[in-house]
């Protein structure tokens, strides 16, 4: 666990050695689904990007779709942008994000594509950073992602997950030889994943990431992290909500990769330390409580580092860590305990063994 | 004439190298022909649901990703190499018994492949669309490692649906394939650089996916052993006593002839 924050500290320190390669021009892809709390300004820090060469497609499913009228407040605001709305979704399996932006994807003009979520907020000098890394060995680029401007119970736990587990996690796995690929944030070339059957392909799965990360290391070709972790607006979010999100994504996660779900209470703070408790009392007669004392506060002050790394440690931040690695076994077992989701209105079955969910309306 | 190897395992089931690193193998050392045929296990069976969890197979999720990867890699491997490359499957249905493990390849189409259906069934479905169906390494291949016995076990019964019966998976020939009269081809169940070295079939008719299927379909081929140069020879790991008697007379083929033999 201290390695994992050890490496978490040297990938993003980690400076570019190499000359950057040319600074290709991208085609950013935003999919939308309603207005959320700060969905403007998430997305005008796309319209201020430092960079020779860019498109902004945004993506609805719906005319009536209320993210529109923020689109159109922005286009109004910088009419030089090359930016535009699409709003023709189309019908490629059971993954929504992948329906949503599938003619946007075909009309990006540009082969290095750029798919974004709309809760991403980022800094001017973003692309700068990211586009030189994608070198021809390079099959996608993702990112860690900071949850920042947490509101209400659900946003800070939302933001505890993601500024400690979730981001040691993905510098882990990553060093480890398997990453992750997080669809918040994907950039890859179209010719690339054109030889997998393009977007299309994906959309035939729920978790169209994960995939596309497979897919890449089919190619011979690498996932990369970008450098510095990316910025993921929560805003207001209920605990109801935080519970529901990562119940959905747990069960995908158990039917895409059960043995490594299995061990995932290992890197639980509260299970490992019962587990390191328990064995040194056998071992060497240890008090359990002390040694479970002691590895907890090793254990917060680690992702306390991590934290400060993605975002500014508080005491609430500290509450909500709290809360939160109390409540991961609890959202383990529930995990645990069926395989069906619930996602945007319909729910899923998860094939055994597999990716492949069959839709149904409720 | 040029050489073709029909039984190429990817890193989407047990082999080592990717799909692009194979056309890339195959082309560089000149072949005409080859088709990529990854595990598809059944999942119907205990054994092929944990062939799945330990990610050794091609399963529903993963399949339409290779099919598609095939698909791309069919033209490069045609624009760089001049080769033809046959999208396939080996349906594998394993069981603790080997006289019930049966695979089979299915080469040329992959629309409509459910490894959950018995040989002739999915013979009866892909056939007619053009596909051929290939039973292989019927007998012994006289190797530590698990045997498939149950389609030569039926072979009677299944020879209208098997459009040709593997007389080499590796370096030996199948002496009982050999002389039973029935339709042959010979491959190498390239798993990684060390199978290189074995039984090839040879061709001479255009390197199209359709004509190459016809010339197994009419048996207008031939074998050849192919050498590879830089691993050292193929070993004789096979040791008749851990084999059992059933082997016994299952002789070792001519392993170092290089001349081609004739049906
Ligand atoms: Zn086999
Ligand atoms: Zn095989």
């Amino acid at each position: 666990m201290g390695w994992g924050t050890w490496i978490a500290f040297k990938q993003f320190q980690n400076r570019r050695e190499e000359e950057p390669s040319s600074l290709a021009p991208v085609s950013i892809l935003k999919p939308l689904k309603g207005v959320d709390e700060g969905l403007l300004e998430n997305l005008e820090s796309f319209f201020k990007l430092n960079y020779p060469s860019y498109e902004i497609l945004f993506s609805v499913t719906e005319n009536t779709e209320p993210a529109i009228s923020v689109v159109q407040k922005l286009l109004s605001k910088y009419p030089s942008a090359d930016a535009k709305l699409v709003c023709e979704p189309q019908n490629t399996g059971p993954n929504p994000k992948i329906n949503n932006l599938m003619t946007a994807y075909e009309l990006a003009k540009h082969d290095v594509i750029l798919i974004s979520d709309s809760n991403i907020r980022v800094k001017p000098n973003y692309l700068l950073n990211l586009v030189p890394d994608l070198r021809d060995s390079v099959g996608i680029i993702t990112a860690v992602v900071a949850g920042v401007s947490a509101k209400g119970l659900g946003g800070w736990l939302e933001a505890s997950y993601l500024n400690t587990f979730f981001a040691r996690w993905m510098v882990l796995t990553k060093k480890l030889g398997f990453p992750s690929v997080i669809g918040k944030s994907m950039l890859f070339r179209k010719s690339i994943l054109k030889r997998l059957g393009g977007l299309k392909t994906l959309g035939h799965y729920i978790a169209e990431d994960y995939m596309a990360g497979h897919g890449i290391q089919k190619l011979d070709l690498t996932v990369e992290l970008m450098r510095s972790p990316i910025e993921q607006f929560i805003g207001p979010y209920s605990y109801q909500n935080f519970w529901a999100r990562h119940l959905r994504w747990g069960r995908i996660r158990k039917s895409i990769a059960p043995l490594a779900f299995l061990i995932e209470p290992l890197f639980f703070s509260t299970f490992s330390g019962v587990a390191g408790a328990i064995s040194l009392n056998v071992l060497f007669g240890f008090s359990p409580l002390t040694v479970w004392g002691l590895h907890m506060a090793l254990w917060g002050i680690c992702d306390g580092l991590i934290y400060q790394l993605m975002d500014r440690f508080s005491w609430k931040a500290l509450g909500a860590w709290v809360v939160r690695e109390g409540l991961a076994p609890l959202l383990w077992i529930s995990i645990l305990s069926g395989n069906t989701v619930s996602w945007r209105g319909r729910d899923y079955r998860l094939l055994k063994g597999g990716l492949l969910a069959e839709g149904r309306t409720t | 004439m040029y050489l073709a190897d029909f039984h190429l395992h990817s890193n989407f089931s047990d082999g080592k190298l990717s799909i692009p690193a194979l056309v890339d193998y195959y082309g560089k050392r000149g072949f005409g022909a080859i088709a990529i045929t990854d595990h598809f296990c059944e999942q119907t069976s205990l054994i092929g649901r944990a062939s799945t969890y330990l990610g050794v197979t091609l399963t529903t999720a993963t399949f339409p990703i290779y099919r598609e990867l095939l698909k791309s890699e069919q033209e490069r491997a045609w624009d760089q190499y001049g080769m033809c490359l046959i999208p396939g499957v080996e349906i594998t249905k394993n069981s603790i018994l080997n006289h019930r493990s049966a695979h089979f390849l299915v080469l040329g189409n992959l629309e409509n492949i459910d490894p959950n259906l018995d040989i002739s069934e999915l013979s009866d479905r892909v056939r007619p669309e053009g596909a051929l169906v290939i039973a292989a390494h019927p007998v012994s291949t006289q190797k530590i490692e698990k045997q498939t016995f149950h389609l030569w076990d039926r072979r009677e019964e299944l020879a209208p649906k098997v459009d040709a019966w593997e007389v080499a998976s590796g370096p030996y020939l199948f002496d009982e394939v050999r002389y039973s009269g029935l339709p042959m081809i010979a491959n190498s169940d390239f798993h990684s650089e060390k199978n290189m070295t074995s039984w090839k079939t040879l061709l001479s008719c255009e390197k199209k996916q359709e004509a190459v299927l016809q010339a197994i379909k009419k048996q207008q081929l031939d074998f050849q052993f192919y050498r590879e140069e830089t691993v050292r020879e193929p070993s004789y790991s096979t040791l008749p006593w851990i084999m059992g008697p059933q082997l016994g007379h299952y002789g070792m083929g001519n392993v170092d002839s290089l001349q081609a033999i004739s049906k």
